[in-house]
């Protein structure tokens, strides 16, 4: 692993307790420019914790995250998408009463210039277009980015919601369960847009359930189980049988 | 009325930029409010009388403060929260200014002085309330229906307690002749509510506060994900709502001349009627102001109407109640007729 260089974004120690509850426990993960880590565990074993304290909605109860070798604190999601990491949450990234554009810059949205700008009002029109041109470069084709979230799929609604976190993410772009939902089709447009992220030399951290869609576009699979990390190895290391294994616990992985 | 809807749409859509640019500005639901309101119109100006600037500054006169009301609880509602404190609000900074404005006539300061003291006071009491709003909102994780609740029962309450139950008068006397009608049906007042309701709609549709405030009603996790500050924007969007209530509890003063402390009873219910009446949903994320000020116009329109009509005022709000079944029942039919554009 030392070819990598030193990691891009880093969890040392990390541990998140909810009162008496012990949602993470000395985690400590890393990822690296180029790379598609693959998070992967059971129903609790603290994957949705870990990805909240990775995009900044959580601090943890301690440990250390690291961005290019740095000790960050993120007091906000604020704070990490400002810092270059981007996150797909699961089904609860969009405003849906809101247009695909008003998503796609939900946040940072383009302003008009002098005076109006000022007082906040929008480019709306820039941005419909921009948008339409982000999506086209990632590849997902919405029918128009003037439409409500509402009245678009459930497919085209992840795509519109991975979209946008390509074409922000800077460093780092996390994706919390990405292909739920989706078709056989629209998953490996899915899986496509993660390559061409991992091209483009962005680190991605993807969370999955669907075990072949992690084994098939990761390099490395951490496997957590009740808050723990049980094995962080290369996806050359698992097939299909071992990967639940080591998940359910058959496996015993240390 | 479905069939309204259609023409419009079915217009729009072949056509380049700027007619469905038009069309989407005057809103299918838009257009059947302004509809039913000219429909009132015409049913009263049977009677006669109904149909002269008299009326018609006299509706105005009622619609002003309410849409102040309305067009705050729009933006609290569209955020996905509820502001109840708006009506007893404005009676509370009502009384305020009214006995800040009294102790300055007493000590002979200028008229003109006196006024626009009292419009400050008004304005920092109503957006105080809004903060205290936000306070207990955010701070001490009371939801907002009850929270307002609160300070709607306590605002109520202390109007009386510094009042005695009687309106405040002893201000600059001339401060009543303002809430004349002077252009046509218009006052000086109205005019600045008009200009009121254009810059909030523009705030509300075309600039990032109100992209804020529809985010937020829409989905509180997303906007917060995506780096918007929920809880400085929700502390905004609650002293907007107080600052229009204060400016609501002025226009009461100048137009009794006095600060009455029931000068706003139940209009907070009347403001979120106009905002569930103009289709703003009450579940957040979604409406529209124009709506609003529309809906608005009719339940003031509503009022004397009823009364021309020989109704006893007290069915106004009989009325008014059949109307908000009506819209709501209506608004559910709304996802069904829109889902295939």
């Amino acid at each position: 692993m030392s070819d990598l260089g030193p990691p891009l974004y880093e969890v040392k120690g990390v541990s998140k307790h909810y009162g008496a509850v012990v949602a993470l426990d000395q985690v400590s993960v890393a990822l690296h420019a180029g790379e598609v880590v693959g998070l992967v565990g059971d129903n609790g074993a603290g994957k949705s914790t870990l990805v909240k304290v990775l995009s900044g909605v959580h601090e943890p109860s301690s440990g250390m995250v690291l961005l290019d070798g740095v000790e960050r604190h993120w007091k906000s999601p604020h704070d990490a998408i400002a810092a270059g990491i981007e996150t797909l949450y699961q089904d609860s990234s969009l405003a849906t009463h809101l247009s695909v554009s008003a998503n796609v810059f939900l946040g940072r949205e383009r302003v008009r210039g002098g005076l109006l700008g000022r007082l906040g009002f929008l480019a709306q029109r820039e941005m419909d277009e921009v948008a339409h041109a982000d999506m086209e470069r990632v590849g997902i084709a919405v029918p128009s980015t003037k439409r409500a979230v509402s009245q678009l799929s459930g497919g085209q609604r992840q795509a519109v919601a991975i979209g946008r976190a390509v074409s922000w993410a800077r460093k780092v772009i996390i994706l919390d369960e990405p292909t739920n939902h989706l078709g056989a089709r629209q998953a490996n447009e899915v899986l496509a847009v993660i390559q061409a992220a991992k091209a483009k030399g962005l680190g991605v951290i993807f969370i999955s359930h669907t075990l072949p869609h992690v084994l098939q576009v990761t390099d490395r699979i951490v496997v957590l189980r009740l808050g723990r990390v049980v094995r962080d190895a290369p996806t050359t290391e698992f097939d299909a049988d071992s990967l639940l294994g080591t998940i359910t616990g058959l496996i015993d992985a240390s | 009325m479905t069939g309204v809807v259609r023409s419009t749409n079915a217009g729009a859509e072949p056509r380049p930029r700027v007619v469905p640019r038009l069309v989407s500005l005057l809103s299918d639901q838009l257009v059947i409010l302004l509809l039913v309101l000219a429909a009132m119109v015409a049913v009263f100006s049977t009677k006669q009388y109904f149909f002269s600037n008299a009326t018609f500054g006299n509706i105005l006169l009622d619609w002003g403060p309410l849409v102040l009301l309305a067009i705050g609880e729009t933006f609290v509602i569209i955020s996905g929260g509820i502001d109840l404190s708006v009506g007893t609000n404005a009676a509370f900074t009502g009384v305020m200014a009214a006995l800040v404005m009294r102790s300055l006539t007493r000590s002979h300061h200028d008229q003109w002085f006196t006024l626009i003291i009292g419009l400050l006071v008004a304005m920092a009491v109503g957006t105080g309330v809004g903060l205290v709003n936000a306070f207990l909102i955010l701070r001490a994780r009371i939801v907002p229906f009850v929270a307002t609740l609160a300070t709607y029962g306590a605002l109520g309450g202390l109007a009386i307690v510094y009042t005695h139950g009687a309106p405040i008068a002893g201000g600059p006397a001339d401060a009543i002749k303002l809430s004349v009608p002077k252009y046509g049906p218009l006052s000086k007042p109205g005019l600045i509510v008009i200009a009121i309701c254009i810059t909030a709609g523009l705030f509300l549709h075309a600039a990032r506060f109100g992209r804020y405030t529809f985010a937020l009603g829409s989905n509180a996790f997303a906007a917060r994900a995506a780096g918007i500050n929920v809880r400085r924007h929700t502390v905004k969007v609650y002293a907007l709502s107080g600052f229009l209530a204060g400016l609501a509890g002025m226009y009461f003063y100048l137009r009794l001349g006095s600060g009455a402390p029931t000068s706003g009873k139940g209009m907070e219910l009347d403001a979120i009627a106009a905002v569930v009446i103009g289709g703003t949903s009450l579940s957040g994320g979604v409406g529209r102001l124009s709506c609003t000020i529309v809906a608005a116009l009719m339940v003031a329109t509503l009022k004397s109407g009823l009364i021309f009509m020989n109704v006893a005022p007290d069915w106004t709000p009989v009325v008014v109640a059949i109307l908000i079944a009506l819209a709501a029942y209506l608004q559910g039919f709304t996802p069904q007729i829109r889902r295939p554009t």
